[in-house]
This record gives C-alpha cells, structure tokens and sequence, in this order.
C-alpha cells in the first residue's frame, strides 16, 4: 500500500487526506451556521426534536450535574440541560467551529439561559478537560464528522466519572429495505434541492447525504464504544433505524 | 418510547405557548424556578415531569433524581386544581395525593391553571380589532351553547343509564325501597314492642 492511501479519510463520498477533512467539515457547517435551525426542522420534518427528547430521556441527568454537549452545534440539548441542572450544575457546549459556536450562543441569550453554560471551541478528538469531570457527555449529529472516530471516543472516555455516560445520536442504518430505497431517493435528490432552495448550498447537503452513509452502522459503532473501554453498550433504534441512539457507561 | 416524547413535546409546546401570551406567567415561574415535579395522573400511572425555570416549563417523561415533590391525582380532580379551597378536600376524598411540600402544590397548580390571557387583545394583533371582536363573541356564544348541550347530555345520559340499561334506579323507584325500608322499620319496631310486653307479662 502507498503512503497516499493510509493517510486519507473519506469526506462524504469523496476521498481526502486525513489532515485536510477537518477543514472541509468547517468550511460546511461555516457556511450552513446561521440556517442550521430552519434546515433542521425542514429536513427531518420536526422529528429530530423527537430524537432529542429521547435522548434527554435516556441521560439521566438531574440537578446538580455536569454536562458536556458535544459537537453542540447551536444548542438544543445544551438548553435543556441547563434547565435541568440548575445552578448548582453545568453545562459545557463544546464544538470545533466558532460560526456555530456563535449562533448557539447568542440564541440561547436570547432564550434567558446565562448562568451555568460555557461555550468552548475543541476537536472531540482532543477535549481540553481533566480526566472523570463530567456526568454525561452527548454528541448528537456530530460524531459522523469527526475525522478520527476511535480517538474521539477514546477522550469522551478519559473526560467522563466513574458512573458517568455517554449518549450517541447519529444517523445510522434503516431497518427495512423499502425504507432505505425512499431514503435513499429522499437523500441524493430531494435533501440537496432542498438545501439549494432554503440554504442556497446543494453542496453542503449532498455531504450530509453522503456522510451519512459512511457512517458505521449500528453493531460497528457499539463495538467502536466497547473498544475504547464503555460498558453495557447498547443502542436504540429511532424512525426504522433511521437514527440511533447508543449509550455507554464508564464503570 | 418516542410516542411518550411526542406527547410530552406537544404538551410543552402548549404550555409554554400559553405561557408566552400570559405576561404574569414568567413572574410566577420565578417563584418556583429550579422546583421539579412529578405528576401522575391515576388512569396512565406514568408519571411526567416539570421541570420550571425562569425561562419556561420542560416536560420530560423519565427523569431519573429526586422530585421536589410527587402528586398523584385522578383526571377528574385536575380541573378542581384551579380552585386554591379545593386542595384540601381534594386530599380528604383521595382524589389527590401529595408527597412534599402542600405550597408546592398550590403555586404549581397556579402556574399551570391562572392564565391570564385577554384572547381579543392577542387576536386583534393578528387579525385586527373588528374581526378579533367578532371571534371572540361567537366563541362566546359557542362556549354557552356548547355547556348548555353538555347539561343536556348529562341529563339524558343519566336517563339511559337507570330507564334503559337499569344500571342505576329511577328516583321513583328510590322512594318506594326507601319507604318499604321504613315500613320495615316500623315493623320491627312494633314487634319489639310486643316481645317486651309479653315478656313483663312472664
Ligand atoms: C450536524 S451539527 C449538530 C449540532 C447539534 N448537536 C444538533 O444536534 O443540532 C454537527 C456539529 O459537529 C461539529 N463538529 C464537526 N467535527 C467536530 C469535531 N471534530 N469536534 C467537535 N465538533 C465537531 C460541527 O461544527 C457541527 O456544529
């Protein structure tokens, strides 16, 4: 094998040198930031609002505790999180790019949530937080970007307590075939016409599409998660499989 | 499971909607902001949980801490929760449980049941003075019609159910047992009587 290959990763379908993907995932959600919410709502119909409430469900987090909302994005679970935990908790939304940082934060200033959030720009691959600090990290939509997926859960690992978990939501591989057919035709044709229309950026959307596909489905990703050293795994499957949601504990 | 989440999304959506026309409302989630409590409602014994905080109410199907305070309630007794003297008959009658703090309780039931929402003046905004005012007075009326029918249904399914179904007996038919009931009694009363006469006789 030649040194070229060992050294790339996928960007959607496309293949690109390992050092390169982090830049083009930025250059996406840069220039996606400011409709991100609307594009949301539009692409999954308001579902993945049903997506997060399970996801808050199956956290466990209650008053008082330390949340990390990773690949955070604009915040919807970190919102609801620091409702949840109140004063004496907190609440960290960290992601890798400052365009979403920025919309995240000033929407929820503008929702009253100030006390017991910080905002902090960090690869998941690399957290800038000691060991056993936090109750619960979440990464919603945002593992399947990250360019090197074992090292980040392996630092998920390392910044969680004893006792502490870790919830997954990705999309991930539909149950039934039908399903996927329309899925598919869903995601190449319409998602990006859709992305042009509302975003005026098919490219951005065509990603997505793509990276969701890349990504490994639901028995990889729980073996990933046992690898780097969580318990008790398991996943749920959401919407035919269409997303899931896995959970692991640190013992 | 994500049925439980769509109906609890829905129900928050509701809530905090109202709650954002109400212009008291935030000043009374402050008095109970950082306060998690749990209901349940006695016919789905699955409890949902309020989260209040300044900002809004979150509603969660599983929470997995320690509730402020518990109550159990049967669906009938929700609407009583309006009325602050009621609580504490409410409790004597079973129809409400409390585990925590009665004031909890109260404020809570506040919260969720004092809006104070002038529906013309939020309509007028949208729609413009004339036809917000003729809304709402045919909603008026509706509202008059529509509890009068109720009373209505009310009487006649009452009716079905002692004339037809014979579930339940007719007034009339009440009277008569409880005449008899007296009759018997006078009866008996008579016959005591007689017994103790016989027996100063002895
Ligand atoms: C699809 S958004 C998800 C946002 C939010 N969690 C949600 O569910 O709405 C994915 C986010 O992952 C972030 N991201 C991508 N690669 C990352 C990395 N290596 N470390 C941290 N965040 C990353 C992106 O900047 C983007 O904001």
């Amino acid at each position: 094998m030649s040194n070229t290959q060992e050294n790339t990763t996928h960007f959607g379908f496309k293949t690109v040198e390992e050092d390169r993907k982090a830049d083009l995932v930025a250059e996406v959600f840069h220039s996606v930031a400011t409709k991100y919410d609307v594009m949301n709502d539009v692409l999954s119909m308001g579902i993945h609002r049903v997506w997060k409430r399970f996801t808050i469900d199956c956290s466990g987090i209650r008053k008082g505790q330390k949340a990390l909302d990773l690949a955070g994005g604009t915040g919807d679970l970190t919102a609801k999180f620091s409702r949840i935990v109140g004063k004496t908790g907190h609440v960290v939304l960290a992601d890798i790019n400052d365009s979403m940082l920025k919309v995240g934060r000033s929407k929820l200033r503008d929702m009253g949530i100030v006390d017991n959030v910080d905002y902090i720009q960090a690869n998941a691959e690399e957290l800038p937080f000691p060991d056993n600090h936090f109750d619960l990290v979440t990464i919603a939509f945002g593992l399947r970007n990250v360019t090197d997926k074992d090292k980040a859960l392996a630092s998920i690992y390392r910044v969680l307590k004893p006792g502490g978990r870790l919830l997954v939501l990705e999309f991930s591989k539909p149950l039934y075939r039908p399903l996927s057919k329309f899925y598919d035709f869903y995601s190449f044709n319409i998602l990006p016409k859709l992305g042009k229309l509302i975003a005026n950026d098919s490219e951005s959307y065509r990603y997505l599409a793509e990276s969701i596909r890349m990504h490994p489905n639901q028995d990889t990703l729980k073996e990933m998660m046992n690898n780097v050293g969580f318990e008790d795994s398991e996943y749920f499957n959401l919407t035919a499989g269409i997303v899931a949601l896995h959970r692991g504990y640190k013992y | 499971m994500p049925l439980d989440n769509l109906l609890c999304g829905l129900l928050e959506t509701g809530v905090n909607k109202l709650h954002q026309l109400d212009s008291s409302a935030q000043q009374r989630r402050k008095m109970l902001d950082g306060v998690i409590i749990a209901v349940t409602l006695k016919e789905l014994n699955k409890p949902l949980y309020f989260v209040i905080s300044k900002q809004q109410i979150d509603i969660l199907a599983k929470y997995e801490g320690q509730a402020d305070c518990f109550i159990r309630l049967n669906l009938s007794a929700l609407k009583e929760l309006q009325n602050n003297h009621q609580l504490t008959r409410l409790i004597k009658s079973e129809q409400l449980e409390v585990e925590g703090d009665i004031q909890l309780v109260q404020q809570f039931a506040q919260l969720l049941t004092e809006m104070d929402i002038d529906w013309e003046e939020f309509l007028s905004s949208k729609v413009g003075d004339v036809l917000a005012h003729k809304f709402c007075y045919h909603a008026k009326q509706c509202q008059q019609g529509l509890s009068q029918q109720l009373k209505k249904i009310e009487k006649h399914s009452a009716q079905f159910i002692t004339e037809e179904l014979k579930l339940a007996p007719g007034p009339l038919q009440v009277a008569y047992f409880c005449e008899q009931v007296s009759e018997l009694e006078k009866q008996c009363l008579q016959l005591e009587a007689r017994i103790a006469q016989r027996l100063q006789k002895i």
